[in-house]
C-alpha cells in the first residue's frame, strides 16, 4: 500500500511541476482589498473602496474577512489570494507591524503596488530609506494623536473647560491606542483649569474598565469627564458612573462611531463620539493606487483623513449618518 | 460467477476502500485545479505545505498519544505556551547581546527542552496516577494557557530579531531568472521578475523531525511497544513491556511536537501569544482520524497522518484560492471525519 501512495504522490508532484504558471494579463486594473478583521469599521471601509472602484472602472476583489485579529488569521488568506494573483494593486490593513513585512514584500516583489490603510508596517513612516518596510506607496489612516487632542478639546467644551478628567484606555501595546492617550494628555494640558488625574489600561475587558473607573471615582470624587479609548472602555466607564450615582455629572467621550457607540450616545451612556472615516480611507486608497498605476503620480507617503464628532445634538442629523460605521 | 472473480472484485473494492484518502486528495486537487487555474502550480503546493506546517506537527503530536489509546487535549495551548516561551527567550538572548542567529537557535533549543515538561506531567499523571488522559491533558490545557497569559500579560511578544521572520518566511533554495542558485537568501533581481523559491524553511524544519519520529515509530522497538499498549494494554504488561515508561515517552513526544509547532509559529509571525494554537486541536485530531487511526488505539502511522493533515491543508488553501469562504473548511473537515470513520468500519484494519 505504501508504494501505491508514493506513486500517487510522485505523479501529483510531477504534474504540479509540469504545470505552467499562468499569468493573467488584463488591460483593466484590478485591486485586492484585504481587511484586518470582520468588524463594522472594515465593512464601512469596503463600501468606500467599492464605490471608488466603480467610479474609476477598476475591478475589485475583496478578500475573505479574517475572523479574528492577528497575522495567523490574515497571512494565510493574503497568501492564498496572492497565489491566485490577477491584481495590480493591494489595499491592506496589516494586523501586525512586523509579521506582515515578509509576506507583503513577496507580493511587492511580484510587481504589485501596495497601500496600507488604517494600520501600518514598522513605524508607519515609509519615507525612511534603508528600512525593511519602506516599499508600500503610502499609509492612509487616522492621526490618533490628533484625534486624542481633539477629543480633549470637545470634552473641555462639554464640561466648561474646568475640572478633573480621567482616561480609561485599552492596551499600552497598541500604537493607535497609545497615540490617542498621548494626544488626549497633551490636549487636556492646554486648558489651565483642567487636570488629567489618571490613565488606566483595561486590556479590552469591560469589567476591568468598570472596576478601574470606580476606583478612580473613589479617589477623585470630583471627576467631570472621562475618555474611553474604545467601545469597551467607554461602556465600562459608564457602568461605573451609573453605579456611583453620578449620571449627568460626568461626561464620557468614546472613540469610533460603531452602531453600539451611537446607540449609547442616543441613550445617554456616552456624550461624545469621535468618528474616523474608514470609507474615506478606502476611497482615498483606491484613488491613489489608480493615479499611481495610470499616471505615475507621486503618492504622498502618509495621507490623513479627518474626524467627525457626534454629540446628542447632531446624532440624528441626516448629514452625519454617513459617518456611522455600518 | 466463480469464486475467483468474487474475490478479485472484493479485493479491488477493499483496495479502493483502503486507499480512499489518496484518491480523495487526487480528486481535491483535480477539482480545485479546474476551478482556478492558479491552483495548479508548484507555488501552491509549497504554500499548502507551508500553511499546513502546524497541522502536520500537531497531527504527529496527537498520533503518538492516540496510538496508545489516549488523547492529548493540551497540544494547542502547549503550542501557544511554546510561542510565548520561545519568543520571550529569543528577545531575552538578543537583549543579552547574543547575535540574532545564536539567540534564535538558543531560544528554540531551550523551548524544545521546556516543551517536554507538559508532556512529562501528562504522562506521569496518566501512567502512574491513572488519571484519565482526557482529564489530565484537559487540565494541562488550562495550566499552560494560564502560565502563558501570566507571562505575556495580554501583550503579544514583540521586538524579535528580523532574522527570525526571514528564516520563517524564507526558503531553502532560490533560483534567479538567469539560472543562478542561492541557498537561504533570496537573490536581488529587478522587480516583477520571478524568483523560484524551493522548499520553505519551516517545511524542511517540520519534516526533519517528522521523518526522525516516523522512523522511531515504524522501525524501532519503542514504536512497536506503543502499538502493543494501544492494542491491548494487559497483554503488553504481561509481555514485559515497561508500559508506564513508554506511556510517559508518548506524552513527552506529543508535547515536543506541540512545541515545534510553536517554534514554527514564532518564526513565521515573529511574535508569540497564548492563544496561537487555540483552535488547532480539532484539526490535529482530525488529521489522525482521517489518516485512519482508531481512537481506541493500536493503529495509525506517521505517513497516513500526514496525508490526513494534507487533506485539511489542501482544503484550507484551496477554498481560499478558488475564492470560497473558509468556513466551508469546518463543514467539510467534519464531513470527511465522519466519512473516514465509516470507511474504517467497512474496511477494518486497513493500517496493519
Amino acid at each position: 500500500m505504501k508504494k501505491r501512495y508514493s506513486a500517487v504522490l510522485v505523479i501529483l508532484l510531477i504534474l504540479l511541476t509540469l504545470a505552467p504558471v499562468f499569468g493573467q494579463t488584463k488591460k483593466q486594473l484590478t485591486f485586492l482589498f484585504m481587511p484586518g478583521v470582520q468588524d463594522p469599521f472594515y465593512t464601512t471601509m469596503e463600501k468606500g473602496v467599492r464605490a471608488k472602484c466603480k467610479e474609476l472602472g477598476v475591478n475589485l476583489i475583496v478578500a475573505e474577512y479574517p475572523k479574528a485579529w492577528g497575522p495567523e488569521y490574515q497571512v494565510p488568506i493574503l497568501q492564498a489570494y496572492a497565489q491566485r494573483g490577477g491584481f495590480d494593486g493591494l489595499l491592506i490593513a496589516p494586523t501586525s507591524v512586523d509579521a506582515l513585512k515578509a509576506p507583503l514584500k513577496a507580493i511587492y516583489d511580484k510587481g504589485v503596488e501596495i497601500i496600507t490603510v488604517d494600520t501600518f508596517l514598522g513605524d508607519g513612516d515609509y519615507s525612511k530609506p534603508n528600512t525593511d518596510y519602506n516599499f508600500p506607496l503610502s499609509y492612509i489612516g487616522s492621526d490618533n494623536e490628533l484625534g486624542g487632542k481633539m477629543i480633549a478639546e470637545h470634552l473641555a467644551k462639554l464640561v466648561g473647560e474646568k475640572g478633573k478628567v480621567f482616561c480609561e484606555a485599552t492596551n499600552p501595546d497598541v500604537s493607535s491606542v497609545a497615540g490617542r492617550v498621548k494626544g488626549f494628555t497633551e490636549g487636556v494640558a492646554e486648558f489651565p483649569n483642567m487636570k488629567l488625574v489618571g490613565v488606566e489600561w483595561c486590556l479590552d475587558v469591560q469589567q476591568k474598565a468598570q472596576e478601574q473607573t470606580l476606583a478612580a471615582l473613589q479617589k477623585d470624587k470630583d471627576i467631570v469627564g472621562i475618555f474611553g479609548t474604545n467601545v469597551f472602555s467607554a461602556q465600562g466607564a459608564n457602568q461605573a458612573v451609573v453605579n456611583a450615582g453620578l449620571v449627568g455629572a460626568i461626561k464620557i467621550a468614546s472613540w469610533d462611531a460603531t452602531i453600539t457607540n451611537i446607540d449609547n450616545l442616543k441613550k445617554g451612556v456616552v456624550d461624545l463620539v469621535l468618528a474616523q472615516k474608514p470609507g474615506e480611507m478606502g476611497s482615498l486608497g483606491v484613488e491613489w493606487l489608480y493615479k499611481y498605476l495610470t499616471q505615475k503620480v507621486q503618492v504622498p507617503k502618509k495621507v490623513i483623513p479627518g474626524f467627525e464628532f457626534f454629540t446628542k445634538d447632531n446624532v440624528n442629523d441626516p448629514a452625519m449618518q454617513q459617518y456611522i460605521y455600518q | 460467477m466463480s469464486t475467483d472473480t468474487v474475490n478479485q472484485k472484493s479485493s479491488l473494492q477493499e483496495r479502493l476502500g483502503r486507499n480512499w484518502i489518496g484518491i480523495f486528495i487526487f480528486l481535491l486537487v483535480l477539482i480545485f485545479s479546474l476551478s482556478a487555474r492558479a491552483f495548479f502550480s508548484v507555488d501552491t503546493a509549497q504554500l499548502i505545505f507551508f500553511n499546513g506546517t502546524e497541522v502536520f506537527l500537531l497531527g504527529i503530536a496527537e498520533l503518538f498519544v492516540i496510538i496508545t489509546g489516549g488523547i492529548d487535549l493540551s497540544v494547542g495551548f502547549v503550542m501557544g505556551f511554546s510561542t510565548v516561551v520561545a519568543s520571550k527567550l529569543i528577545v531575552m538572548f538578543a537583549g543579552l547581546g547574543l547575535p540574532p542567529l545564536a539567540s534564535i537557535l538558543a531560544g528554540s533549543v531551550a523551548t524544545m527542552v521546556i516543551g517536554l515538561l507538559p508532556g512529562l506531567v501528562n504522562g506521569w499523571l496518566v501512567a502512574y496516577l491513572r488519571v484519565p488522559a482526557f482529564i489530565a491533558t484537559f487540565s494541562m490545557l488550562g495550566v499552560t494557557h494560564g502560565i502563558s497569559e501570566l507571562m505575556t500579560q495580554g501583550i503579544p511578544t514583540k521586538n524579535l530579531p528580523s532574522l527570525a521572520g526571514m528564516i520563517g518566511n524564507g526558503s531553502f533554495l532560490y533560483r534567479a531568472p538567469n539560472g543562478a542558485l542561492s541557498f537561504f537568501a533570496r537573490p536581488q533581481v529587478a522587480r516583477g521578475q520571478t524568483v523560484i523559491a524551493i522548499l520553505p524553511n519551516m517545511v524542511v524544519f517540520a519534516f526533519f523531525f517528522i521523518l526522525i519520529f516516523a522512523f522511531i515509530l515504524g522501525r524501532m522497538k519503542f514504536g512497536r511497544h506503543l502499538y502493543a499498549i494501544g492494542g491491548n494494554i494487559d497483554a503488553a504488561i504481561r509481555s514485559g513491556i515497561n508500559v508506564k515508561r513508554d506511556l510517559i515517552k508518548a506524552y513527552v513526544i506529543s508535547s515536543l511536537f506541540a512545541s515545534l509547532a510553536g517554534i514554527s509559529y514564532v518564526m513565521k509571525y515573529i511574535t508569540g501569544k497564548p492563544d496561537a494554537g487555540a483552535n488547532m486541536l480539532l484539526e490535529a485530531i482530525a488529521a489522525v482520524v482521517i489518516g485512519g487511526a482508531s481512537m481506541a488505539g493500536g493503529s495509525g502511522t506517521v505517513g497516513r497522518t500526514i496525508l490526513g493533515a494534507l487533506v485539511i491543508a489542501i482544503l484550507e488553501t484551496g477554498l481560499r484560492i478558488i475564492g470560497m469562504q473558509t468556513f466551508m473548511t469546518y463543514i467539510l473537515v467534519g464531513a470527511i471525519l465522519i466519512l473516514a470513520v465509516i470507511i474504517d468500519q467497512i474496511f477494518p484494519n486497513r493500517n496493519r
